[in-house]
């Protein structure tokens, strides 16, 4: 069989397919090692991670099958925090991207197509965890669409998210080619797309009569603030990266956007405390008797160790004493605060979705859980949680690694995209036939 | 002759931001009337129930009343005060509705409630009831307490006029039959779970996967139908036919000659969780505390 690819005539039979395999393999071992070593241990590792979460996930596809620690008193387990987890900090990313390209503050400006990338792989990540949570995720793609229910949370969440991965796509090219207008109108929308999104996920917990501790006008406000705080501390991490590791762009342009991480952190973190401290004031004390049994599970129970040293102690206050610290190079402080404040979110992200079902004022499907609901999270939940989580790293590296994430359209335009399209641009303006 | 001048890159990106704002707020203000208009006039097809029995799932269409000729609105009825916590009533579901016997699944199943001299209240229900009742109670810190009285509390889905588990289903698989029965469309259900976290009652759960999964619908939501392939026969649900003393009661509001109207008029009768506007309609008599 002949084919014609790219201008070429190729023939397809067995031995020209068995010499392309072992040439594309030559090519990869060759590119491997031309990597610098810290560089491929990293990939190594991380490939590993994401193998294993793979292997997590395959366990999942059969529906209904019992790997989940899940019980029906506390049936969304760690895979919804994850989910939570993935989801806002994409939100995050795009608002403290918006203060550069939306509210024009310099500083910020650097941020353009890092957090392009970086949003759209944890929505991904994010749509991956929760489609394994799912039993059956196709009949939720085509039951939004076909059997819309408006009146369900859950609904307009999967929805808005659907749009917002489009939105981020587009964002992506536009940002790619050289139409730089478009890119901005659609970092603008994405900027819309990151409030509306979180707001639409904290009202899926919000709207339950049935879980006072999420009930109400709480979670949504909570979901967007702390995903400022999870998308700032990415971005910390990575800018600070950029320069050590002197990526494209590293430089004044970096080091300004470490300065804004630092003072947004600072910020955000003590909006974050203060926000959570008046939550758990308000609920100990006009809360409703099942408020009161999910915080105090929160503070004292058996989310209270994560909780105050995880989710507090690491997550909150530490990073904000570390930023604090005189005499220290700032990307330092802002490197560890940020890893410190990740670790916080995720366990945050727990305990929310743990208090709410954690102390039950009813039995479920008769198991009477008192005065807590038990749940373990499975080894297969941990492994997509920590893979799923690899997978950002590793697609984000390979990225970093090859393509130029510098600047809005890449200054380097390593697959040449931009400069096609540069070209086509200016035979149109001059009329020139190709 | 006027000169014009190419404006600098600074007013060139104030101008691009000034643009972006006003475009922004423009967006803003054109979807919003768009969405709230896509939500009131959204069109709303009830699915049809598909015709099995066993399953979530039951026969379309309501049943007039007998008697009267109007359309029934069916209820259920709960004695406490005649339970006798024999557990027949979650056998019998298991049995009638292909329910897996597995203690973490249940449409049905029996509490049990201790009151202490201190006022604590025990509650236990060990693999769901199904079995009976050993003669202490199992619940944690039972059995050292001075227990001054307990009795039985048969649970099941409240078939709630204003049920949570319907509005948030993303994809509508749950709804109501005309006579109020709340049923699943197993087909599809996506197994989210949300329905089984909305709940205030614990009625739902999700179906395991296995030997034990009912007419292979595993990891769907699955609850209480009331035995809506039976009632809409005519006949009574499985537990109440079943209950040796007849604790269960079921039957129509409309039809004045109903066995539900006794429970319906006994004085003290009770809903549960009434509070939070789900307007439940099973009936509880007997109940000497606040149950959730």
């Amino acid at each position: 069989m002949r084919l014609r690819i790219a201008g070429r005539s190729v023939v397809l039979d067995r031995a020209s397919a068995r010499t392309a395999v072992a040439s594309a393999g030559q090519m990869l071992r060759a590119e491997v090692a031309s990597q610098p070593r810290y560089l491929r241990r990293w990939l190594a590792a991380l490939t590993i991670v994401a193998v294993l979460g793979a292997a997590s996930a395959a366990l999942t596809v059969p529906p209904g099958a019992e790997v989940f620690g899940t019980t029906p008193p506390f049936e969304w387990g760690i895979l919804i925090a994850a989910y939570v987890f993935l989801v806002v900090t994409t939100s995050g990313l795009c608002l403290v991207n918006s203060l550069g390209m939306v509210f024009g503050i310099d500083r910020f400006k650097p941020l353009e197509m890092r957090h392009v990338v970086l949003a759209l792989l944890f929505l991904i990540a994010g749509f991956g965890v929760i489609a394994l949570d799912l039993h059956y995720p196709l009949r939720l793609i085509f039951g939004v669409v076909l059997s819309p229910a408006p009146s369900s949370p859950m609904w307009w969440m999967g929805t808005v998210y659907a749009l917002y991965l489009g939105i981020l796509v587009f964002e992506l090219l536009a940002n790619m080619s050289p139409y730089q207008r478009l890119a901005h109108a659609s970092c603008v929308i994405a900027t819309g797309f990151a409030i509306v999104a979180p707001t639409t996920l904290g009202l899926v917990f919000g709207s339950l009569v049935s879980r006072p501790f999420w009930q109400g006008s709480f979670a949504p406000i909570y979901l967007i603030l702390t995903a400022a705080l999870s998308g700032a501390s990415v971005l910390g991490i990575v800018f600070v990266l950029v320069n050590r590791l002197r990526l494209p762009g590293h430089g004044p342009d970096a080091d300004a956007v470490i300065v804004g991480v630092w003072r947004l952190l600072l910020i955000l973190l003590a909006v974050v405390m203060g926000f959570t401290a008046l939550r758990t004031v308000l609920a100990v004390t006009v809360g409703t008797e099942a408020e009161r049994a999910a915080v105090t599970a929160l503070l004292f129970g058996p989310l209270g160790p994560g909780s105050w040293v995880l989710r507090v102690g690491v997550g909150l206050v530490a990073p904000l004493l570390i930023l604090l610290v005189p005499m220290v190079a700032r990307s330092t402080l802002v490197f560890a605060a940020s890893s410190l404040v990740m670790i916080g979110m995720f366990v945050d992200r727990f305990g929310f979705v743990a208090a709410g079902q954690i102390a039950p004022s009813t039995a479920a499907s008769g198991i009477v859980a008192e005065p807590y609901a038990a749940y373990s999270p499975s080894l297969a939940e941990i492994g997509i949680v920590i893979g799923s989580v690899a997978l950002v790293g590793l697609v984000y590296t390979l990225a970093e690694r090859f393509l130029d994430l510098s600047s809005p359209g890449g200054r380097g335009d390593v697959h040449g995209v931009r400069a096609s399209l540069q070209r086509k641009m200016l035979r149109r303006t001059l009329g020139v036939a190709r | 002759m006027a000169v014009s001048t190419a404006p600098s890159a600074a007013e060139l990106g104030r101008r691009a931001l000034a643009f972006t704002r006003r475009r922004f707020l423009a967006l803003l203000v054109l979807l919003a009337p768009g969405a709230a208009a896509g939500v009131a006039l959204w069109p709303r097809d009830l699915p049809t129930p598909p015709p099995k029995s066993g399953g979530s799932t039951g026969q379309p269409g309501s049943s007039p009343s007998p008697s009267t000729g109007i359309e029934a609105s069916w209820a259920f009825g709960v004695d406490t005060t005649r339970c006798i916590g024999c557990g027949r009533c979650v056998e019998a579901c298991k049995l009638e509705n292909d329910v897996p016997f597995n203690p973490e699944c249940n449409r049905t199943w029996v509490e049990r409630h201790a009151v202490a001299a201190d006022g604590t209240e025990y509650v236990d229900s060990p693999e769901a009831g199904i079995d009976g009742f050993p003669t202490l109670s199992t619940a944690p810190g039972a059995a050292t307490a001075d227990i001054q009285r307990s009795w039985f509390m048969p649970r099941l889905c409240m078939q709630c006029e204003n049920p949570p588990c319907v509005g948030v289903c993303p994809v509508g698989a749950t709804y109501q039959t005309p006579e109020g029965v709340v049923l699943v469309d197993q087909e599809r259900c996506v197994g989210c779970g949300y329905c089984v976290v909305a709940c205030p009652y614990g009625a739902r759960y999700l179906i395991p996967a296995g030997a034990s999964s009912p007419m292979g619908s595993a990891g769907v939501a699955d609850k209480c139908t009331w035995c809506y392939h039976r009632v809409s026969d005519g006949r009574r649900p499985a537990c109440v036919e079943i209950c040796p003393v007849g604790a269960r009661v079921f039957g129509d509001l409309t039809d004045p000659a109903s066995p539900i109207q006794t429970i319906v008029n006994t004085p003290g009768v009770s809903l549960l969780r009434a509070d939070l506007g789900t307007e439940p309609r099973v009936y509880y008599v007997g109940l000497e505390s606040e149950v959730g």
